[in-house]
């Protein structure tokens, strides 16, 4: 591994910045089915999506491509937090990266309780979801509305002192205000974006492609917004200390880079793992070359160092 | 978990062969795939440099010394119209080979059926019980012309009138026979699972003894294929599909609704399957 990758997030050291998106791994050793596949490559690994009860998720068909990017809707399929501690958090090996729980929940007090539950367990952070549509109040996801989402973290910062990072939905009118609330009820770091609601119709039969109807738009076709909700965020975020995983779309190293530019201080990979497995191991060397062409000892130095224009229009 | 049991090899095309209803047949170069490859398993190909996402592809048959294996697809899509483009000498990224293929138990007489582009797990399981002790029936159904013309077969099947076959399995002294409901010469016409009946019907208690079915095609024929195994109390394994995002069971994308000790789950195409008990999803 690259000597200049080694970071901190949250307080966490990691090999890489790269960490690899919850939804897109499993459980975090299915890639290592692949030749050439390393856990060691990344610097920490994001769980599929953990709720309380086990769900066996959406009917199918759960993923589609669309231009430059694909749509799923996989409805949290999980065999539910107890199973989770219990089978499969002991077998996985500790020495070569870092793990981090997804949770989600239908209610406040869901998350809270699943918190308190990883809190007795090895897991090295907790990823807070709060995009699930399927709510308490009003229909709404919890993540559209900041004074819910506030909710939500509040109630995991009661039962855990692990890391929490939280994941914010760009289908939100105002994503730096949610990011305030979210600081003020205490997570430590915050992964921005999750993915766009989105929809594909087959013209012949008429219907959504999706089972679930709709889904969420992830790829290379949502990388420019990504970037700017990162942007945004980070005027936030900066004056707290508190860092961003930067993730949409990002494919390769330059998109990693322009995430780091804009403010990550980590970077994660999801849908760009379909297209190349190995991708992870490319956008490691790249990163670390330009760190050495620019005299950067390592990525804090590169972090939110975006130079804006100067925006005033010639009238 | 077989860790590192899916390579990921650039592979160029060797031959890519157009047959009538958008039917191809395209030979790559790998040996490692061609070596590792077990009947029922697919390949995960990168289609073109302008869409992302891989497309699953079942391996119809390998050629060791060659170095080779071939893929039969039908264009549906932008996916399959984008692979269909592709020329020889060009390279694709394939990840493979992924998934459970069918196991082939110690029942003597397999019944293998495959419809439409669900013909190559069939044919690849033909090829691996070839000259062996087996004594495979291949039932081959299509609706477009056949990717292959079929000939005379010399090899009998007692009980079935219509006499084509697949050269290819002819070659290798496999018994098959063709069906379809369009006026092809030499063809059965009805479904796979009339044919398969009338087959059936023409063996002995004892003979259906040493029957196991394994199956890939269409779900509408696979469930037709699933009650027949059924009502003559014959074990059957189904090949299955499903849109698919990353292939190694990372993503839970391509699930299908599988019953498991009773209960209902969601069971990954790509890594729990292709192959499936067909007691358990029909």
């Amino acid at each position: 591994m690259h000597k200049n990758l080694k970071t901190k997030f949250c307080k966490l050291p990691l090999n890489s910045p790269i960490i690899l998106l919850s939804g897109c791994v499993g459980f975090g050793e299915e890639y290592t089915r692949i030749d050439g596949f390393s856990n060691a490559e990344v610097g920490a690994i994001c769980l599929k999506g953990t709720t309380l009860e086990p769900r066996l998720g959406n009917m199918p068909h759960r993923v589609i491509e669309t231009p430059s990017g694909m749509i799923n809707a996989i409805g949290l399929q999980n065999p539910g937090v107890d199973a989770v501690i219990d089978n499969i958090l002991p077998a996985l090996d500790k020495t070569e990266t870092r793990f981090i729980i997804n949770i989600s929940g239908s209610l406040v007090a869901d998350y809270g309780e699943i918190a308190r539950r990883f809190d007795n367990s090895d897991i090295d952070a907790i990823e807070i979801n709060i995009s699930c549509p399927n709510v308490e109040e009003g229909g709404a996801a919890f993540g559209n509305d900041p004074d819910m989402s506030y909710r939500v973290v509040e109630a995991c910062r009661q039962n855990t002192s692990k890391p929490l990072i939280t994941k914010l939905s760009p289908n939100q009118t105002d994503i730096g205000l949610c990011a305030q609330r979210c600081i003020d009820a205490g997570t430590d770091g915050l992964a921005v974006i999750n993915t766009l609601t989105g929809m594909a119709i087959d013209t012949n039969t008429r219907k959504p492609i999706i089972g679930n109807n709709q889904g969420g738009l992830s790829g290379p076709a949502i990388k420019p917004i990504a970037l700017l909700k990162v942007h945004q965020v980070y005027q936030v975020s900066k004056k707290h200390q508190v860092p961003i995983i930067g993730q949409g779309g990002i494919t390769t190293v330059d998109d990693a880079l322009e995430f780091i530019i804009a403010g990550a201080a980590a970077v994660g990979i999801g849908t760009a793992l379909f297209y190349d497995p190995l991708i992870c191991g490319k956008i490691n060397a790249g990163i670390s070359q330009y760190l050495l062409d620019n005299d950067l000892n390592n990525i804090d130095e590169l972090i939110g160092t975006l130079q804006l224009n100067n925006s005033t229009s010639l009238c | 978990m077989n860790k590192g049991s899916i390579q990921v090899i650039d592979c160029q095309i060797l031959a890519h062969d157009q047959f009538a209803g958008r039917q191809h047949i395209l030979t790559l170069e790998s040996a490692q795939i061609a070596k590792a490859t077990k009947p029922g398993q697919f390949v995960h190909v990168s289609v073109s440099n302008m869409l992302l996402m891989r497309r699953p592809i079942s391996v119809m048959s390998v050629d060791i010394q060659n170095n080779s294996f071939d893929l039969l697809y039908k264009v549906v899509g932008q996916g399959t119209q984008q692979l269909s483009e592709r020329k020889i000498g060009e390279v694709l990224s394939v990840l493979g080979p992924i998934g459970n293929g069918f196991t082939i138990t110690d029942k003597k007489s397999p019944l293998l059926i495959g419809g439409g582009v669900g013909m190559p797990p069939i044919i690849a399981a033909a090829q691996q019980i070839k000259n062996s002790v087996y004594n495979p029936f291949v039932i081959l159904g299509s609706e477009v012309p056949f990717p292959f013309t079929s000939k005379l077969s010399k090899i009998p099947t007692p009980h079935i009138k219509e006499n084509f076959t697949m050269p290819l399995l002819e070659d290798w002294g496999i018994a098959c026979r063709l069906a379809s409901l369009q006026n092809y010469m030499g063809v059965f016409k009805g479904y796979v699972s009339d044919l398969a009946r009338v087959y059936l019907d023409g063996l002995s208690a004892d003979e259906l003894l040493q029957v196991e079915v394994y199956a890939c095609g269409p779900k509408p024929m696979l469930a037709a294929v699933a009650q027949l195994a059924k009502s003559y109390q014959l074990p059957c394994q189904v090949s299955l599909e499903e849109y698919m995002a990353c292939a190694v069971g990372g993503c839970a994308g391509c699930v299908v609704a599988v019953q498991v000790d009773n209960r209902p789950t969601m069971q990954r195409v790509c890594v729990d399957g292709p192959v499936f008990d067909a007691t358990t999803v029909f």
